[in-house]
């Protein structure tokens, strides 16, 4: 099963062509070197063989063919390492000397098997391949006379170098493949763990990761990248648990006060209660319309689309009318609001969406402080981008509650009392993270402070 | 006023007819897209009444026509999308105004009633004048009886919205998105609080009161 998945595996398949391409870039070295020494050894045999004919052929023309008999036969005494051959015959073919037998009387280069019977070098073990490389010649008087010497340096010389080319091309190519089949299993070990985490997730167990390595090699960064892709995954899940939730809890209560009121109107038989009935009906359900409203235009601005349509906004004029308009609103409520802006401050985002988040924060201050509190808005330029600070002097929110405050529809149990539907900071939050600003709770000892920081 | 409404959805057609004619208005009818073009095509309609999402021919197409080819019949857009895109979208193609369905029937008549009247673009217009309330646009300066009124900008503002809606009844909604810019829902009493800041300045002291609260669907500047 393993076997016939590495095979499959891109990393042995391309282990398999690097061990093919080195194969043959071996063949292709071996012929080279095969003619290169071949030809060179040749040429050698070649030249030896000539010179020994000429020197031959010269005494012969000078001194008669007696001299080349008694030299012929000094030189085929056995001695060692010498691969000479001769043979001289008169003008009737008639051997006169020489170590050789049966040769055709024929001028120029020949090759010709050597019987094992005349190999007389000792040395030269009989195993190896022999073959004569001669050159014969008819001399003036018509003898004719061969010189000659056994090959098997050659043929030897080829036979090692085929050999030496195979060993070594076997022996890497089978490195190659092993080596592909190594590199593929820790491949395939680090995409089973991928594969397994996936299945995982699948079947529900959200919380799985892949294991990273910390090499931030290319399947390091996979890794990373579906680990972060499953978080983004397994948040998206809990948030949209945690808001059909919420809804089925939320909006229960209003539906149920709705029904209620309905039921009462129809037992009784009296007009005015009738129409008392009626709008209070219609007040509940607007607020049930509202809610969704406001449930839908989160999900909306998350969705991310109006960011197509995102200009350039002046933070500071955007800070101004909204402390202008609820100035009056801070004032009839006993609050007082201070505001502290620098001018010409400007990013790039959606002018209807900022104000709403704006609002949505300065709402939140002031339904949830008591009279005589004082609300400060501000904004500043910094380093890392504008700063906008929404602070007020109330109760604030303990540490453990301020993340929760911006879960849809949470309410503190403290603000059930007051006014809201649990949305405005869920939104004011939205619309943050769609402007890549960050939102931060802080306590502003005493009460909470709100810090943006817009990029 | 004679009105044209299309919308396929037959029930709400029928509560927008039924008002609509209640308050002294002429409505046609078109179901679909095709017979709604073909109606707004000849022009003879003080206003229309447009559903967004309509068999064939979506709302947006007709208004995208009509205006292509010179027609200037004020559009109202119906939607039950609560869409942030759809308002821009909608006005980007030629729609006076944008209404969320659900909505309240008076929201809609005061809206039709604004598209209707709305003036003609004439000349620089320097003075409005309501009663014995007066603004003079350049100076900014407002009198009541010739008694100087010291308004803040954003009142101003709102009374200048007012002045401009004479008679007519304007409401809250229409007064964030006219008067502040805020295409969203407030959870504070921020319209209510300006318009009692308003009511003080205008109204305080003199016989009779300008600024009147229409119960259920908003507020109305009238003289007397």
């Amino acid at each position: 099963m393993l076997a016939s998945r590495i095979f499959k595996t891109a990393s042995f398949r391309l282990s398999a062509l690097y061990g093919g391409v080195f194969a043959s870039g071996f063949g292709a070295l071996l012929i080279i070197t095969y003619f290169t020494a071949t030809t060179a050894l040749r040429e050698q045999i070649r030249t030896e063989v000539q010179r020994d004919l000429h020197a031959l052929s010269v005494e012969a023309g000078a001194d008669g063919l007696d001299t080349i008999i008694q030299d012929i036969n000094e030189r085929i005494q056995p001695v060692s390492g010498s691969t000479a051959y001769y043979f001289l015959a008169d003008a009737s073919g008639q051997k006169l000397a020489g170590n050789l037998t049966g040769i055709a009387l024929r001028d120029g280069w020949q090759e010709a098997p050597l019987d094992a019977s005349t190999i007389k070098n000792p040395e030269t073990s009989v195993d190896e391949d022999h073959q004569l490389w001669g050159q014969g010649i008819h001399l003036a008087n018509g003898a004719f006379l061969l010189a000659g010497q056994d090959a098997y340096r050659v043929l030897s010389a080829q036979e090692a170098i085929i050999n030496s080319f195979a060993w070594s091309a076997g022996i890497s190519f089978l490195l190659a493949a092993l080596g592909g089949v190594v590199v593929s299993q820790g491949f395939l070990r680090r995409i089973d763990a991928i594969n397994t985490t996936s299945h995982a997730i699948i079947d529900g167990n959200l919380k799985r990761r892949i294991p990273v390595r910390g090499t931030s090699d290319e399947i390091d960064r996979l890794s990373m990248n579906l680990n972060r892709l499953f978080d983004s995954n397994q948040s998206l899940l809990e948030s949209l648990k945690q808001v059909s939730t919420s809804i089925a809890h939320d909006l229960r209560t209003p539906l149920s006060r709705l029904r209620q009121g309905l039921e009462e109107a129809h037992l009784q038989n009296n007009k005015s209660a009738h129409k008392a009935a009626i709008e209070a009906a219609i007040i509940e359900s607007d607020q049930l319309l509202a809610t969704f409203s406001a449930l839908l235009r989160i999900a909306q601005i998350e969705s991310g689309t109006r960011r197509a349509g995102f200009k350039q906004v002046s933070l500071t004029d955007i800070f101004e009318q909204v402390a202008d308009t609820y100035r009056a609103v801070a004032e009839d409520q006993q609050k007082e609001m201070k505001l502290l802006v620098e001018q010409g401050i400007t990013i790039v985002g959606d002018r209807d969406l900022l104000t709403q988040m704006l609002v949505n924060l300065l709402e939140n201050a002031l339904n949830h402080t008591p009279a005589k509190t004082t609300i400060s808005l501000s904004l500043k330029q910094s380093d890392a981008g504008p700063i906008g600070i929404i602070a007020d002097s109330g109760a604030g929110i303990p540490g453990d509650e301020r993340q929760k405050v911006f879960e849809r529809f949470y309410r503190r149990d403290s603000s059930r009392s007051t006014p809201g539907s649990g949305l405005g900071l869920p939104l004011a939050a939205a619309i943050a993270s769609m402007h890549a600003v960050t939102l931060e709770l802080h306590d502003n000892e005493p009460g909470l402070k709100v810090v943006l920081g817009f990029k | 006023m004679k009105l044209l409404l299309i919308e396929d959805d037959k029930r709400m057609a029928d509560f927008i007819q039924r008002g609509l004619k209640e308050h002294g208005h002429v409505v046609d009818h078109a179901e679909n897209g095709k017979d709604g073009l073909f109606l707004a095509a000849s022009g003879k309609y003080d206003a229309a009444v447009v559903d967004r999402m309509l068999p064939g021919l979506d709302g947006l197409s007709i208004v995208k026509m009509l205006r292509a080819t010179g027609n200037h019949t004020p559009a109202l857009f119906l939607t039950t999308m609560a869409g942030i895109d759809d308002r821009v979208e909608g006005l980007e193609a030629g729609a006076d105004d944008y209404l969320v369905k659900p909505f309240a029937f008076a929201e809609l008549l005061a809206r039709l009633g604004a598209l209707m009247r709305r003036p003609p673009v004439s000349g620089v217009q320097t003075e409005l004048q309501v009663g014995d309330l007066k603004m003079e646009l350049l100076t900014r300066h407002v009198t009541r009886a010739g008694q100087t009124l010291d308004l803040q900008p954003q009142e101003f503002k709102l009374l200048e919205y007012f002045m401009r809606s004479e008679g007519r009844v304007v409401t809250r909604t229409m007064l964030l998105e006219n008067v502040w810019d805020f295409h969203f829902d407030p959870q504070t009493s921020v319209v209510e609080t300006h318009i009692s800041r308003l009511r003080a300045k205008i109204d305080k002291g003199f016989q009779t009161e300008f600024l009147k609260t229409v119960r259920g669907a908003g507020y109305c500047l009238r003289a007397g």
